[in-house]
């Protein structure tokens, strides 16, 4: 029986596909998580077990305050809803019967402040802006006079009564906000609103992402640095740690790699410190570097180097030796072999090697910033994840991600511009690769041929006088 | 074969015995005296060359063949400084070879063109090893590309290039040293029927129009005898130098001597020589498999 169409299309054993097939691939391993984030996230009957609270209201003699934002269960939610309302029935009872209670301007400050989510929510005031009084009283007018609507979140019939019920006692002694000229009445509560959520630790995509540009362009507090400035300060570490890893272990993993000696001295040291973990130092390096970026460095470096010199001297190691005898027997010394055939011959394993191990760096980063002073983005993540704003965390999780991924893929595209003779370089890739060397390239081509014709100058010189 | 009236390999005609004549009499390249190599293994000691004693003189190519095993790697190893023997020595132009170096030129089987650099580049390290200045190396190494009719893949790099484009690549690269001695560790090992019959007519243009002495291990009966002035055949475990034989076919070579009476007659010899008759294929036991008639009409 033939193999039906998608089988033979799809599932080759051992066999590529094609670019197009691959890339849609590619595609749709990165669509299909957001895509399964996106439905658990919008379709409400998959999961969604908690109540996210839009509009809160305090209870009278109940401790425990919710805030616009926050989760309940399911369950709870329609007692929280029934209290608040039993107690509006409460107040509007003793208005009619003649015995409200006085003295509730304080309390009535807060049933004004009530309205701060919508306003926020529809963007006419800012996020900040909370408790600017004066600017919820507009709200509260606009709203009972219909001069705005809310779309987010959309009042319920109950609440746009109770606004313009509460406006009516309000209109009526003052058109602006003043403390003094509040009701002394109570006014009524707007009764909750919520819509299903899932529980806090799974924000949805658009708020994450409302989130994670909020984030990223607003201006710090004082005294605090902007997200860019943090990531800033987190791409320090991680290179500087690198840098300073490279620096050693690179040419110590090549003299391990070509002389015995080297490696026997050094390498079943390093073999055993790599085991004891990078962390444990972290106490001890802050003692030693005080606190501030250097011990963080210094973490990096120490989680990054060990392995570098390892995992170079076996790349050394790899080389060809044949290379080296050809070259032997083309009469090169020691110090030549190293220079012109070790070196460049290592080269694009090295390259490859010290992408993996940048990779390597990106892990320790995390642990690096948490020793010491907190700081850059892992200081964040500590701090929001610890007041559950899982929706601030995820963006800069994500954005660690990225720029890893990135980067690798930027230098592994690089690889093949940097080494074209290792015939690993698509066609696109040199042609880049010359058009920017090209300036260099003629630059090059103009002195060597200008000392060529100083040479070739000289020898006709030499050579004249001698017939 | 054996019906066919085939000479001596001994009989010389005229013009080649007097060439002979002219060989021997010119100063010797490379002497080669009482060789001896032992390996330890954990089986215990193994002798891969025994007593091997020979002279190649200047503008000699001789080919060193054997069976396989028989040490031929180990001993072109040990000539070109890239080994130490057990006991005896090595003299390139009267002097001990102590390890390698210029003097030996050196061709392997695998190549071993630095991937790095050009074809151009590659030819040129010889040179920039020994001192001399991009410009000097470069317009020596345009020369040698020239001469293996490489020019047009001056600026390639050897993963753009075939099996026998490398190789005469790494020849051009051994020759540009201008060494004493090259040695040639079955060059052409690795490449298909027809390449190695154009690489052989090559090296013999090669040698013809340069001042070389060569020592070539091959392990190929016709490889041998179509380039060789003379062939030192190995004995196996332990190599031992079992003959050195003068080729009676005459110069300049071509393809259509391989059938002339002293080319077969060489031939036979040598192939006798290493493989003595009645013991020939004795430890390689046949199985035979019982299979279904073809289902040829």
């Amino acid at each position: 029986m033939p193999r039906p169409g998608i089988l033979r299309d799809w599932f080759l054993i051992r066999r590529d596909l094609p670019q197009s097939r691959a890339l849609l691939l590619t595609a749709v391993s990165f669509l299909m998580p957001l895509a399964l984030w996106c439905v658990v996230s919008y379709v409400p009957w998959i999961w969604h077990p908690d109540v996210r609270i839009e509009i809160s209201a305090e209870r009278e003699g109940v401790t425990t305050v919710f805030t616009a934002g926050d989760h309940v269960s399911k369950g709870f939610f329609p007692e929280f809803v029934r209290a608040v309302r039993d107690e509006n029935a409460a107040v509007t009872k003793a208005r009619s019967e003649g015995t409200a209670v006085t003295g509730a301007r304080r309390k009535n400050q807060k049933i004004l402040r009530q309205i701060a989510p919508v306003a926020v929510g529809n963007g006419w005031i800012d996020y900040r802006d909370t408790q600017n009084d004066a600017a919820l009283y507009q709200t509260w007018r606009d709203l009972a006079t219909g001069a705005k609507v809310s779309s987010e979140p959309r009042l319920t019939e109950e609440n746009l009564g109770i606004i313009r019920a509460n406006w009516a006692a309000l209109s009526a002694l003052s058109p602006e906000f003043v403390f003094r000229k509040l009701p002394d009445e109570p006014l009524l509560k707007l009764v909750p609103q919520g819509r299903p959520a899932n529980p806090v630790y799974l924000p949805e995509p658009d708020d994450v992402l409302r989130t994670g540009f909020r984030d990223f362009t607003a201006s710090a507090p004082e005294g605090e640095l902007t997200m860019l400035q943090r990531y800033g300060a987190s791409l320090r570490v991680i290179f500087l740690g690198f840098f300073w890893a490279c620096l050693i272990g690179i040419p110590l993993g090549i003299l391990c790699g070509v002389f015995d000696f080297f490696s026997k001295l050094i390498e079943p040291f390093v073999d055993f410190f790599r085991y004891m973990p990078a962390p444990t130092f972290s106490t001890l390096l802050v003692a030693v570097l005080l606190a501030g970026e250097a011990p963080k460095v210094a973490l990096v470096f120490i989680g990054t180097v060990f392995q570098m010199v390892l995992v170079i001297s076996k790349t050394t190691r790899l080389l060809d030796p044949s290379l080296l005898e050809a070259a032997q027997t083309l009469g090169a010394k020691p110090r030549q072999l190293l220079k012109s055939v070790v070196i460049p011959g290592i080269l694009p394993n090295l390259y490859n090697d010290l992408r993996i191990l940048l990779g390597w760096a990106w892990t320790w980063l995390v642990i690096a910033e948490l020793i010491g002073v907190k700081s850059g983005l892992t200081e964040f993540i500590e701090t929001q994840g610890r007041f559950r704003n899982f929706d601030r965390v995820f963006p800069v999780i994500i954005l660690i991600g990225v720029t890893g991924f990135v980067m690798d893929q930027v230098l592994s595209w690089l690889h093949g511009l940097l080494f074209p003779w290792s015939g690993k370089s698509s066609a696109l890739s040199r042609s880049i690769a010359a058009a920017f060397t090209w300036p260099f390239r003629t630059g090059a081509r103009a002195i060597r041929n200008r000392l060529a014709a100083v040479e070739a100058a000289r020898i006709a010189a030499t050579r004249e006088p001698s017939p | 074969m054996s019906t066919l009236e085939l000479p001596s390999y001994l009989d010389q005609t005229p013009e080649v015995a007097a060439r002979f004549s002219r060989l021997r009499e010119r100063p010797v390249a490379l002497e080669v005296r009482g060789l001896t190599k032992r390996f330890e293994t954990p089986r215990g000691v193994v002798t891969a060359l025994d007593d091997v004693s020979f002279s190649v003189h200047k503008r000699e190519l001789m080919c060193v063949i054997g069976p396989s095993g028989c040490g031929k790697s180990t001993l072109v190893r040990i000539l070109a400084g890239l080994e130490t023997p057990t006991s005896g020595e090595v003299l390139v132009g009267g002097t001990a070879v102590s390890g390698p170096g210029p003097d030996c030129g050196m061709v392997f089987q695998g190549y071993t063109l630095f991937p790095w650099l050009s074809v151009k580049e590659n030819v040129m390290f010889g040179p920039k090893m020994a001192g001399k200045s991009s410009f000097t190396a470069e317009s020596e190494a345009r020369e040698w590309i020239d001469l293996v009719g490489l020019s047009r893949f001056e600026n390639a790099y050897p993963h753009q290039l075939s099996g026998g484009m490398k190789q005469r690549v790494a020849i051009a690269r051994a020759l540009a040293n201008q060494p004493r001695v090259l040695f040639m560790d079955e060059p052409f090992g690795a490449l298909d029927a027809q390449t190695r019959c154009n690489m052989q007519s090559y090296l013999l243009e090669i040698w013809k129009n340069v001042d070389i002495t060569i020592v070539f291990i091959t392990h190929d009966l016709d490889e041998a005898v179509y380039l060789s002035d003379r062939i030192l055949v190995l004995d196996a475990n332990p190599g031992r130098v079992r003959e050195i034989v003068e080729v009676p076919v005459p110069r300049p070579r071509s393809e259509s001597q391989l059938f002339d009476p002293s080319f077969m007659a060489t031939r036979k010899h040598i192939d006798e020589l290493m493989h003595p008759p009645g013991q020939e294929q004795k430890d390689t036991p046949v199985m035979r498999l019982a299979v279904s008639n073809p289902d040829v009409v």
